[in-house]
């Protein structure tokens, strides 16, 4: 293909050129979007992104599982995890149980979530903190079991197979899923990851509601 | 006398990529009408293989990892031959990608279904499954990079360039997105928290929508249409700049779905920026893709894949335009985490991806089982099907996303919220959700309608398939 026409934009001979270079087209376009990615995630490395709040601790044995319960069954999907700085939000997300700086998500509460757990779609309600609503294990147990019949008309599914007895809390893949964690930066002791020993027998059911009721516990008033 | 190309193993490959585009729209779209009933009717979970929450996965996934992938698949080994002049560099490779990429696919489903997930959304897999995805890209790179290499056209057509930058970022995106420790066969953990997570997560889940959802469809688009109408695309101008400043810019936009996060204000704004300026190289694909599309108008009416190109360009233009609106912080208040969000994610993917793959499907069956289309009736119901069903979608999803952000805010006089119980607004919203349901049962059952047209049509292999000229006049 010949372009010589002089009516030809700076840009469309600059084209040109490159349109016959499949190298040099690639390597462009990689450039291309390399810089906003850079620029964008860079820093979160090199320059303190999160004021850490002494007060937020890592999840035990018994809440790391139940957060990996919580990945499981996909409760994301529904539950946002992530409470913004308006009053119609704090006001609904039991604000007045936390100082004022603490009613609204700090950065310094996920710093042990891996993943986070933010979700995109809020169809029930925020669980940020969830530990401020202070409902019972009792109540947390029938809701998941059957919900219709704690909370008329809600349209969350029932979850009873995670009180089945044999549905238990894997101990050897938790231990392992720690000690994964502490090499993440989570600092678990030995003995902390040794604890988990003791969770045999226990149903993903009561970890799940052990995670819900750490959400948010370590900052409330 | 210029050597005649054999694309007879070619062609086998893109056979394979529209059966696989037809397989995962009816998986997809199923998967899609049945939580959309879950969210209406609860006693359709059934713990624990069919829950909401291990099905949510299986819908999005499967319709853009395997709907959309699959369509673009389909064009990438049709195009590419053609573009470059030359046969695909090695079939094994192209056999492997096709089977791999299945592989990943059937362990998707089933993964999910037991509740294997990394929870990171459109990045659910577990990492065995990473690794294969990865070993696929790895194969269609080097596949097309080489085709590349030996081309005997010298000039790279601008819907190649769309594939490159899909390839090159999407690499670049699962790389880092997928940085995890694996502590089991099957569990791994992000090696990312928190705030630093939601980031690098957004970036990769917009880039999703970048660069699987848009540039590759876009690639589709400077394909289907001039092949189709033999037609030049409007404007080389406008191809030259909207394509470098929408790679550019689109890179950026990610923050935006975190918005009043603990994410530092400086990236939320960086986000919410390049989202806005987003609009104008968007736009700049519609418009190059209306004006050359409006040249063939008069043959819209008798033509199926005239119309889903008619139905993608605009939805392409109406998505990208909702979306840097959202994107502005006072919008974004109020349609954050509502269903809003989703209906503007279906009118992206029903009507723009989804569009451009009919589009594709009728394009490439009748040349690829050289038969005529059994019925253009049938595709002119398709597309109505889908046009009322996508539209049924949106507003319904308009009035509950917008019904539920003012719902969630409202205070009454005494400083006290209006609707402290959350089940008063989940209520109000069950109407506008089965309406929901409904216009996507309309866009399935066209969908199906759709794949039987072209079984049949398939079923006449080799009758013969002749093109019409559709040029104004011709």
């Amino acid at each position: 293909m010949a372009h010589h026409d002089e009516n030809l934009t700076w840009y469309e001979k600059w084209s040109h050129k490159i349109e016959e270079k499949g190298f040099t087209f690639t390597v462009l376009a990689f450039v291309a979007v390399a810089i906003g990615s850079l620029i964008e995630i860079v820093p979160f490395f090199t320059s303190d992104v999160v004021d850490e709040i002494e007060l937020v601790k890592p999840y035990n044995a018994k809440e790391l599982a139940g957060r990996d319960v919580y990945q499981a069954e996909g409760c994301f999907y529904c539950h946002t995890q992530m409470i913004r700085p308006f009053k119609w939000e704090t006001d609904r997300f039991y604000g007045s149980a936390y100082s004022n700086e603490y009613q609204y998500s700090k950065a310094g509460e996920y710093v042990y979530d891996h993943p986070f757990l933010w979700g995109s779609k809020r169809i029930g309600p925020d669980l940020a903190h969830e530990a401020a609503a202070n409902k019972s294990e009792q109540w947390q147990k029938d809701h998941l079991i059957n919900p219709q019949k704690v909370v008329q008309d809600t349209i969350m599914p029932a979850y009873p197979h995670l009180y089945n007895e044999k549905n238990t809390v894997d101990v050897r893949q938790l231990k392992a899923n720690m000690k994964g964690l502490r090499m993440l930066g989570v600092p678990y002791s030995d003995a902390d990851i040794a604890a988990a020993d003791e969770l045999a027998g226990v149903t993903k059911g009561d970890a799940l509601v052990a995670y819900l009721q750490k959400l948010g516990r370590d900052l409330k008033k | 006398m210029e050597e005649r190309i054999d694309f007879s193993r070619d062609n086998q490959i893109v056979r394979l990529w529209v059966l696989s585009t037809i397989v995962y729209g009816f998986a997809g779209l199923l998967y899609g009408l049945l939580v959309a009933l879950q969210l209406v009717v609860p006693e359709m979970n059934l713990a624990p293989y069919f829950t909401f929450g291990r099905m949510r996965p299986i819908h999005t996934n499967g319709i853009i990892f395997g709907m959309i992938f699959s369509s673009i698949f389909a064009t990438m080994y049709y195009s590419f031959p053609r573009l470059l002049k030359t046969p695909m560099w090695n079939h094994a490779l192209s056999h492997a990608h096709f089977w791999l990429y299945q592989l990943t696919l059937v362990g998707a489903v089933i993964s999910y279904h037991l509740g294997y997930s990394q929870s990171r959304e459109y990045a659910e897999l577990e990492w065995p499954l990473d690794v294969l995805v990865a070993i696929w890209w790895v194969i269609l790179s080097i596949n097309f990079f080489m085709t590349l290499v030996i081309r005997k056209e010298k000039h790279i057509y601008v819907a190649i360039w769309f594939f490159i930058s899909t390839i090159v970022t999407i690499a670049m995106l699962y790389i880092v997105n997928n940085a995890f420790i694996p502590t089991g066969l099957f569990k791994s953990y992000s090696v990312y928290a928190g705030t630093t997570d939601a980031n690098i997560q957004w970036w990769y889940g917009h880039n999703a929508v970048a660069f699987v959802l848009t540039t590759p469809i876009l690639g589709m688009m400077y394909y289907y249409l001039p092949k189709h109408t033999k037609l030049p695309i409007f404007s080389h101008r406008i191809s030259i700049v909207h394509f470098w400043s929408l790679i550019f810019v689109y890179i950026w936009a990610g923050p935006h779905h975190l918005l009043y996060s603990p994410v530092p204000d400086w990236a939320q704004t960086l986000g919410m920026t390049f989202s806005i300026i987003l609009l104008a190289p968007s736009w700049g694909g519609m418009i190059n893709g209306f004006l050359t599309l409006t040249q063939a108008k008069e043959k819209l009416r008798t033509d199926a894949t005239l119309k889903f190109l008619l139905v993608a360009i605009t939805f392409y233009g109406m998505s990208t335009f909702e979306g840097p609106m959202m994107s502005i912080r006072a919008v974004n208040q109020l349609s954050h985490d509502t269903d809003w969000v989703v209906g503007h994610v279906h009118s992206g993917a029903l009507g723009w991806n989804a569009g451009m793959a009919f589009t594709a499907l009728y394009y490439l069956v009748p040349r690829l089982w050289n038969a005529r289309l059994h019925s253009e009736a049938w595709a002119e119901t398709h597309f109505w099907l889908a046009t009322v069903g996508l539209l049924l979608y949106v507003v319904t999803m308009w009035a509950s996303g917008i019904t539920e952000g003012l719902m969630w805010r409202e205070i009454g006089d005494n400083g006290q919220l209006v609707n402290p119980n959350w089940i008063t607004i989940v209520s109000q919203l069950t109407g506008l959700r089965w309406g929901r349901a409904l216009g996507g049962l309309l866009f399935f059952s066209g969908f199906i309608l759709m794949a039987v047209n072209l079984f049949i049509t398939m079923s006449r292999k080799g009758e013969g398939f002749v093109e019409t000229d559709l040029r104004e006049g011709a």
